[in-house]
């Protein structure tokens, strides 16, 4: 999955500076709970907000369904950012960084991403996916293909789309028509 | 062992050879067999990792970080466009889908006429390609062997009565798992890490893994060797590397040469090096059908359509349809929407045939070097725009016919029909970077080849304008797009093009 490059962060945060008026660096730090596991590439709150994407992303359409946090999505994250280059790194952490803060505020929406509740979420992460800002739509899709990275790479989740995964350890036939 | 892991040499490395190749691809393997067989001391440099098919796992979370640049993550820089570029011995022939088709007979005829080639018409080439595709044991899918995503395709093409023909490929073996983008675990590719390089390594040639070249180096207007690091198990750099040559190979794409060539400075004075980018960018349609299609089992890729696809410069009928199936992941990733929604569509996976539309662009790109990696600028014009919107819409004239009760655009929001009828009417302003995911797998055009150094980077033998004894030898020489599968063509040109390398390394 393609991750954001430098000019995601710069768009974002400009656009975090006009839109919130500079409060993003004072508070972005504050009022996170500790995740209770050892992060490797991203701090408690940039790993609070991989946690609610992934739950909004990843929100199962029955019941029986792992959720994202069931499938620990975050913690998946986490691990794979830390072997992305330092480059792309900075660029998704940046993206992470505009969710949790500027992208409410473009929204109408009061609060930073993670108190939000789940549909205004919702809302927020469509008008993402929608943005007029190409580089944040784009900025989206990189977020999107490692989320969905993230919770399909579980044989857990196969089920839902019918798959039966990998051939290998399995009879060596594979399947002809 | 036939690869050396630069991971597992001691030290810094540095070599003295008559010819050092930079990749080891289609192009990088061809070439290197045939500098060894001529009895050249040569060396094969290639940045990514040396894997056995007892490493491809069939797991897209895993294949992605080993076979693919980037993580499978690189992108234009405006992330309109996902590149999806092989990474490791063998480069891009690892993980493709082993399409075999010889370059268009017009595609040459517009380089000779437009692009001032020479010396690589129909009759110049065909030895060359009799060669690799003996090598290579390239033959037709059988009839029984088309699954039914590439069923569908043949079934609605031939409904509407458009050109539609079985694909050949380089298979021997195959189990049919569908796991191809994935690494062949069961060795059945024949291709540049299977056959080529084994070759080559028979005939005396050293191949390096873990190996990224940083700069060509140069003396007095000609190249004098590459210097760069061995890397680590995880990729960072760990010693040096320094190689003395007689004759430099470039066979690292269209990305990776380009980017070679400007950030070693070489003499540019036309400002052509990196520019002229193409590369086949497509988009998917997916139909939906009342019976399952398990799309994703079976030979990917053995039918093709040819109706919309013509090789005159400014057509509006430019694409080349294939079927398109992907795993789990990759299907999450493309499907539109996210949440409940999304993961209703993906109950569908097994009820889907997917096409793509695959562009013969025009769009000329431009591959700079950044610091350390590549930046790939691509804005699609809008004739190229208009043209894939045709093509997808085809796409969908085909799945209809075929029998699909529902096609998809996934397009952001996306669009979905219920009829051929509808499609009349279909405004598809949505097709357009950013409005719906675009994904290239096929660079090329970045140092393109031809006699007139104002308008090309290299000879039409292969060699640098302003660097002797530099070649380049990879989908970089292509003058334009070639509106089908490269493999084959970059394999074909550089065991053509290896008897100027051999002639300038002997001085």
């Amino acid at each position: 999955m393609k991750l954001p490059r430098r000019r995601v962060v710069k768009a974002a945060v400009a656009a975090g500076l006009v839109a919130a008026g500079g409060v993003v660096a004072v508070v972005r730090t504050r009022g996170y709970e500790a995740p209770g596991r050892a992060l490797v590439a991203v701090s408690p709150w940039q790993y609070a907000v991989l946690q609610h994407v992934a739950r909004r992303f990843c929100a199962p359409d029955r019941d029986g369904v792992p959720d994202a946090d069931a499938i620990d999505v975050a913690g998946f994250c986490d691990r794979w950012i830390a072997e992305m280059s330092p480059v792309t790194r900075k660029d998704l952490l940046g993206l992470l960084g505009y969710v949790e803060h500027v992208l409410p505020v473009t929204c109408g929406l009061g609060r930073r991403f993670t108190a939000l509740p789940v549909e205004a979420q919702d809302r927020a992460l469509s008008a993402l996916e929608r943005s007029s800002v190409d580089l944040l739509r784009g900025g989206f899709q990189g977020l999107k293909a490692l989320i969905f990275l993230g919770y399909y790479r579980d044989p857990r989740t196969w089920s839902i789309a019918g798959y039966d995964g990998p051939l290998v350890r399995r009879p060596a036939r594979g399947w002809w028509p | 062992m036939t690869v050396t892991r630069g991971r597992d040499v001691a030290g810094a490395l540095r070599l003295d050879v008559d010819a050092v190749v930079v990749g080891t691809g289609a192009g990088g393997a061809a070439m290197l067999r045939e500098l060894a067989r001529a009895g050249l001391s040569c060396a094969a440099l290639e940045e990514g990792g040396h894997h056995a098919p007892v490493d491809f796992t069939q797991r897209e979370d895993e294949m992605f970080p080993l076979l693919f640049q980037e993580g499978g993550g690189r992108a234009t820089s405006d992330l309109a466009i996902r590149v999806l570029q092989g990474r490791g011995v063998g480069g891009s022939t690892v993980h493709n889908t082993n399409l075999c088709k010889r370059t268009p007979p017009e595609i040459l005829d517009l380089w000779a006429r437009r692009h001032h080639v020479t010396g690589m018409g129909v009759r110049d080439l065909e030895p060359a390609f009799r060669t690799i595709e003996q090598d290579l044991s390239v033959s037709q899918i059988p009839d029984g062997q088309v699954n039914p995503n590439n069923e569908a395709l043949r079934r609605g093409a031939t409904a509407l009565g458009w050109k539609n023909a079985a694909l050949s490929h380089n298979r021997v073996g195959c189990q049919a798992s569908g796991f191809c983008e994935l690494g062949c675990a069961y060795d059945a590719k024949q291709n540049a890490v299977k056959v080529l390089i084994p070759q080559a390594v028979a005939a005396g040639a050293r191949v390096f893994s873990d190996a990224k070249v940083d700069r060509v180096t140069t003396s007095n207007g000609r190249a004098t060797g590459v210097a760069g690091h061995l890397l680590d198990d995880r990729g960072r750099p760990k010693a040096a590397l320094d190689v003395r040559a007689k004759v430099v190979v470039l066979s690292a794409s269209a990305v990776g040469s380009a980017w070679l060539a400007r950030r070693s400075g070489l003499p540019d004075p036309h400002a052509q090096a990196g520019r002229s980018l193409r590369m086949h960018p497509g988009a998917v349609v997916a139909g939906r059908f009342r019976d399952p299609v398990h799309g994703h089992k079976g030979i990917p890729q053995s039918w093709e359509c040819t109706e919309w696809l013509s090789f005159e410069e400014g057509s509006p009928r430019r694409t080349w349809i294939v079927p398109a199936f992907a795993h789990p992941i990759g299907t999450a990733s493309t499907l539109p929407g996210f949440g409940r929604d999304h993961m209703a569509r993906m109950r569908d996976y097994n009820r889907l045939a997917v096409l793509t539309a695959m562009l013969h662009d025009e769009t000329s790109g431009v591959v700079e070097a950044e610091d350390t990696r590549p930046v790939l600028h691509y804005r699609m014009i809008e004739d190229d725009r208009a043209a894939l919107a045709r093509g997808l819409v085809a796409c969908a004239r085909i799945l209809f016919a075929a029998g699909a009760i529902e096609v998809t655009f996934p397009a952001i929001p996306p669009v979905t029909v219920r009829s051929a009828r509808e499609l009349d009417a279909l405004d598809t302003s949505f097709v357009r970077p950013h409005g719906t995911p675009l994904s290239a797998v096929h660079p090329m055009g970045t140092l393109r080849m031809g006699d007139d150094p104002r308008t090309s980077v290299v000879s039409s033998r292969g060699e640098h304008h302003q660097v002797k004894g530099l070649f380049v030898a990879d989908g970089s020489l292509f003058p334009t797009s070639l509106g089908g599968p490269p493999q084959i063509s970059i394999y074909a040109f550089a065991l053509h093009l290896a008897k100027h390398v051999i002639a300038s390394a002997r001085g």
